[in-house]
C-alpha cells in the first residue's frame, strides 16, 4: 500500500487553494448569503409596491450608509455567483476542461467581476 | 439509466434549469431598467402589474426558491453530520423557502394599478 505523502491540513489558514478553488468556494459562499437575502428581497419588494409613501421610505431606507454596505454586499455576492455559475454550467458543457482553459477561466471570471463591480459601483455612488 | 440513477441526477437537472432561467431573468430586469435614469413609483407599480411581468417575476422568484433549496441542502449535507440536527435545518430552510413564496404572491396581490 503506498501512502500519500501530501501534506493533510484541516487548519483552514494553511491551505492555499489555487484560483478555481477559491471562485468555487466563494461561489458557495455567495449563494448562502444570496439565500439569507431572499427575506429582505421581499421586504423591499413589499415596501417599493404599498403605496407611494413606503416607496419613498424604502428609496430614503436605501442612501444610509448601512443599507448602502448590505446592498453592495448583495449585489456583489449576485454577481460573483452569476458569473462563476456561468462558468459551471459552461464546464457542464465541457468547456474549460483542462488545467490551462480551466485556470485561465477562473481569473477571467476575476477578472469580468472587477470590471462589473466597478462599474456597478460608480454607476450607484457616483 | 436505472431509477436509483435518476434520483440524484433530479436535483442536480433542476439546479442546473433554474439557473438559465435565472441568469435569463437578470439580463431581462436588467435590459430594461437600464434604460432608465430614475425609478418612479408609478412606472415600477405598472410593470410589476404587466401580466407578462408578474408571470415571469413568479417563475423568478420560484426558480430561486427550488435553487436555493438544492444548494443549501447540497451545503447541509456537506458539512452537518448529525442526524437529527440535519433533519431539523434541512425542515426549517423548507419552511423558510415554502414561507418565501406566500410571502411574495401576497406582495404580487398588493400590486394594483
Amino acid at each position: 500500500m503506498q501512502y500519500d505523502s501530501r501534506p493533510k491540513y484541516l487548519n483552514l489558514f494553511k491551505i492555499k487553494l489555487p484560483v478555481t478553488g477559491v471562485i468555487s468556494i466563494f461561489h458557495r459562499l455567495t449563494g448562502i448569503l444570496l439565500f439569507a437575502f431572499i427575506p429582505v428581497s421581499l421586504y423591499f419588494l413589499q415596501l417599493s409596491v404599498k403605496d407611494a409613501a413606503s416607496f419613498q421610505q424604502l428609496s430614503v431606507l436605501m442612501l444610509s450608509p448601512l443599507s448602502r454596505f448590505f446592498i453592495l454586499l448583495m449585489l456583489w455576492s449576485l454577481v460573483h455567483h452569476l458569473i462563476t455559475g456561468l462558468r459551471f454550467l459552461l464546464i457542464d458543457m465541457e468547456f474549460f476542461l483542462s488545467r490551462q482553459s480551466s485556470r485561465a477561466s477562473a481569473w477571467g471570471v476575476v477578472i469580468v467581476e472587477a470590471l462589473v463591480m466597478v462599474t456597478v459601483i460608480a454607476g450607484l455612488f457616483l | 439509466m436505472s431509477m436509483v440513477a435518476l434520483e440524484g441526477l433530479r436535483p442536480w437537472i433542476l439546479q442546473r434549469l433554474t439557473a438559465v432561467y435565472l441568469l435569463l431573468y437578470v439580463f431581462y430586469a436588467l435590459a430594461y431598467w437600464l434604460f432608465f435614469d430614475t425609478l418612479t413609483y408609478v412606472h415600477w407599480l405598472a410593470w410589476l402589474a404587466d401580466d407578462v411581468n408578474q408571470i415571469l417575476l413568479s417563475l423568478f422568484y420560484l426558480s430561486m426558491l427550488i435553487h436555493a433549496w438544492v444548494g443549501i441542502r447540497d451545503v447541509l449535507l456537506d458539512y452537518i453530520k448529525p442526524f437529527l440536527i440535519k433533519l431539523l435545518l434541512l425542515f426549517g430552510v423548507a419552511l423558510f423557502l415554502i414561507g418565501s413564496g406566500f410571502w411574495l404572491l401576497k406582495i404580487l396581490m398588493m400590486v394594483q394599478v
